[in-house]
């Protein structure tokens, strides 16, 4: 990793670049993100709060071909094309890690910095399946631990009516006992086939590792997969050739050859980072998911390496020295609630926010939508006006009596937010929020409506076209 | 005991209320509404273009102002006096004399009636743009959207008339509907409406200190020197006021040059470091070379001074980012100025 630093350190200075850390679980929006912020670089847009844009001081941007031959190009063509024309949808869950390189052009303000610089900024963003980010918290924690964590966390609402199936086989497994390859192989299926019914759309459970189960990548089928928890305390000695230790084994394997490289292979070395966060999923399901929500943010964003940067630290692995904290999908809600929408997001990643600005960290937080598929409208129904939003909402949404068949527009009154955050937290919002999921947009001159996406470009990458 | 020993007690300052939660309004159940025809939202900006107040002066009544008060009402009266009597002679000598001379003294009156009226708005302006200021300040410290809209609504109405700000103003106006940020609107605002006169504020205070050191220098007596200064200096600050949207006329001129001076007060900090640089220019490098030519030098850093104080009065939006132009900047120009002055 210091050697990598050094590298690092050597290229910036012939060529600026930035890695931002596009950072998110699942579904969070990741890649509608991502495919924002590089055709907003692209093609210009309303951005007016990104003020080397506003000002025209970037030159020209452009996709650079791809640096790393190992890695697959981000699919930013593919992606537009599916957010727009007649049949656009949102871009299918990300299933592989992708990486792009944007460079800019642009006029440096300074004296030294226009005369000697090169005013060129390369931009770098990976993109990468949500569920593996799950991961990151397993590199400190041994099997045992892991796995009375896992079995703990199952014996409790709201995962428990999820995990009957599992418990059964769980109860049927002896860790003592001599391994069986077809007894492992059952086990993780099973086991599998829990987590995923922990993310549906009713629950949105979010702490749910390991990732590659849910999202295998390459991995399908290998045995490095082949394992799940086992119903022991977290210090126990396993003898050899149980079925135990080969669970264990496999563990540790998966760690060291499928999160460990992962991790120190694309975010160890990060510049910039952005915590996508979709509240709005979780405060659906109800309080149990946002409190899981918290729990697995919380833990992923330990890994990470933030604060200021010194010399001595931009030599040996660089850190993270600003990090914005956005709750995603903001259109879903009318712009007033925005704030109440930020408290929450802060509440929920309270933990990780304090640790970020206690290292040096400029942090900050904000309601985003990348692409903005609503427009707001206020409807007045029997003496009260509701703040609404408008758009075309997805095929098969349902609210109350109205089922929505992805053609006709409607307004959507989706509930009042707590003025308290802590409301989200504590279950008594059951039942009083519905958020719908809407169509995407039609593109305007050639760019996305969006909200704040300009404020956030400013955040992460401003300072860097000074 | 003492008689003056008193015991310790504790008292609850602001007793917590028992019944909190019928405060709260009941939650509003999630609906759709279909089969609706959409009007546009109404831009809620058009609410806000009300121009505040002047604020009401505070000052308790004085005797010196009473004094002065009775004074100019006994001024008055006694010109509005000699007016009548005077019209009144002209009609005893012929009629049409009279009509004339009532006719001159209506004029006069209305003249004067319309140099109060702009004086009072004149003075209206600038406090506007003390609260343009407050409020920006505000927006930009809290990031609190609802100020910002207020500033930016009264900063496009305060540029309304003018035509060096018709582009900006349009390019502003698009952005009116748009979800942006407090902090983030007032920067735009900035952007697009009063960081273009900058350049010229700065082309104005420098141009007023190289005349006032030119003229400093080629002054035979002291006494002229005070007076040009302060009228070069006055005539700078209402060209600076002028630039970003004051319309500055007798008493607002005042008014603006006690406020510069506050400023100056205020800022005093800075004036250590200049008194230092005061004396090497005006006594050390440039002295040397004519003493005249030191105490321009040293005139026309003070006017510098000055302007950059009338500026940071002026100005709607407080500076906050690019504080590119500072005194060391409009110094480094004068003296060069100054430098060919003494070789020409």
């Amino acid at each position: 990793m210091a050697a990598g630093g050094l590298a690092d350190f050597a290229t910036g200075l012939v060529s600026p670049s930035v890695r931002l850390g596009v950072t998110g679980l699942s579904r969070a929006g990741k890649t509608v993100f991502i495919t924002a912020l590089v055709h907003t670089l692209l093609k210009g847009g309303r951005v007016p709060a990104f003020e080397a844009m506003a000002q025209g001081r970037i030159i020209r941007c452009y996709l650079e071909p791809q640096p790393d031959d190992t890695l697959a190009r981000f699919g930013y063509e593919s992606h537009l094309a599916a957010l727009s024309g007649k049949d656009r949808h949102w871009p299918e869950s990300t299933s592989r890690i992708s990486q792009l390189r944007i460079t800019a052009e642009y006029e440096p303000r300074g004296l030294i910095a226009r005369n000697f610089g090169s005013g060129k900024l390369h931009i770098d963003i990976v993109d990468y399946p949500g569920e593996w980010l799950l991961d990151l918290p397993l590199m400190q924690m041994s099997f045992a631990e892991w796995s009375a964590a896992t079995v703990a966390a199952s014996r409790v609402a709201p995962r428990l009516a999820m995990a009957e199936e599992w418990h059964r086989m769980l109860a049927s497994l002896d860790p003592l006992a001599p391994a069986d390859e077809q007894q492992a192989i059952a086990a993780a299926a099973v086991f599998t086939a829990y987590l995923a019914r922990c993310r549906k759309d009713d629950v949105s459970l979010s702490t749910l590792p390991p990732g590659r189960f849910l999202m295998p990548g390459d991995f399908a089928g290998s045995p490095l997969l082949a394992f799940s928890p086992l119903g022991i305390p977290p210090s126990t000695e396993l003898p050899r050739r149980s079925l135990g230790a080969l669970m264990q084994r496999r563990y540790d394997s998966y760690v060291a050859t499928i999160v460990k490289p992962f991790f120190f292979g694309h975010f160890a070395r990060l510049d910039r980072q952005i915590v996508l966060v979709d509240t709005l999923t979780a405060l659906n399901a109800g309080a149990g998911a946002v409190n899981d929500l918290q729990h697995a943010l919380t833990q992923i964003l330990t890994c990470f390496r933030q604060g200021s940067n010194s010399v001595v630290s931009s030599l040996f692995g660089r850190r993270i020295d600003r990090i914005l904290f956005a709750a995603t999908k903001a259109d879903l809600l009318h712009h007033t609630s925005h704030d109440k929408l930020e408290n929450i997001l802060k509440l929920i990643v309270e933990e990780a926010m304090t640790r970020a600005e206690y290292a040096g960290a400029e942090i900050d937080a904000a309601a985003l939508a990348a692409i903005r598929a609503t427009r707001e409208a206020s409807v007045k129904q029997k003496g009260e006006t509701l703040e609404c939003i408008a758009g075309i909402p997805l095929a098969g949404e349902t609210l109350g009596a109205s089922n929505f068949d992805g053609e006709t527009e409607a307004a959507i009154f989706p509930g009042d937010l707590p003025a308290e955050a802590h409301g989200a937290l504590d279950g008594s919002l059951a039942g009083s929020l519905r958020f719908i999921r809407f169509r995407p947009p039609l593109m305007k001159d050639g760019a996305f409506p969006h909200i704040r996406l300009d404020r956030a470009m400013e955040f992460l990458l401003g300072d860097r076209f000074a | 005991m003492t008689e003056g020993q008193r015991t310790p007690k504790a008292f609850v300052i602001d007793e917590p209320k028992p019944q909190a939660k019928t405060a709260e309004p009941a939650k509003r159940k999630p609906r759709a509404i279909t089969g609706i025809t959409f009007e546009p939202e109404p831009d809620d900006m058009a609410l806000l273009v009300v121009p505040p107040k002047p604020p009401a002066p505070s000052r308790s009544m004085r005797w010196g102002g009473i004094l002065l008060g009775a004074l100019a009402s006994l001024v008055s009266l006694w010109a509005g006096l000699a007016v009548t009597q005077l019209v009144e002679e002209f009609f005893a000598r012929s009629a049409v004399l009279g009509w004339l001379a009532l006719g001159v003294a209506a004029i006069a009156g209305l003249a004067a009636l319309a140099i109060i009226f702009r004086e009072v708005w004149a003075l209206a302006r600038l406090s506007r743009i003390e609260h343009i200021q407050a409020d920006a300040a505000h927006a930009l410290n809290t990031d609190d959207s609802s100020t910002a809209k207020r500033a930016v609504a009264q900063l496009q109405s305060l540029y309304a008339a003018r035509a060096d700000a018709r582009l900006g103003l349009q390019d502003l106006k698009q952005y009116n509907a748009d979800i942006i940020d407090g902090r983030d609107r007032v920067k735009l605002a900035e952007r697009h409406l009063v960081s273009p006169r900058d350049d010229e504020a700065h082309r104005i205070i420098a141009h007023a200190a190289r005349r006032v050191t030119l003229l400093t220098t080629v002054t035979p007596t002291a006494a002229l020197d005070i007076l040009l200064v302060a009228a070069l200096n006055l005539r700078m600050m209402r060209e600076v006021a002028t630039l970003y949207g004051g319309r500055p006329s007798l008493l607002a001129t005042l008014r603006l040059a006690r406020m510069v001076l506050g400023h100056l007060a205020v800022t005093g900090g800075l004036a250590l470091s200049d008194n230092l640089l005061q004396h090497v220019v005006g006594k050390g490098l440039l002295g040397r070379l004519s003493a005249r030519l030191g105490e321009g030098a040293v005139n026309g850093i003070l006017t510098a001074r000055v302007g950059l104080a009338a500026r940071d009065v002026c100005r709607p939006i407080p500076q906050e980012t690019s504080a590119k132009e500072t005194l060391g900047s409009l110094i480094r120009e004068l003296v060069s100025e100054a430098g060919e002055l003494k070789t020409e």
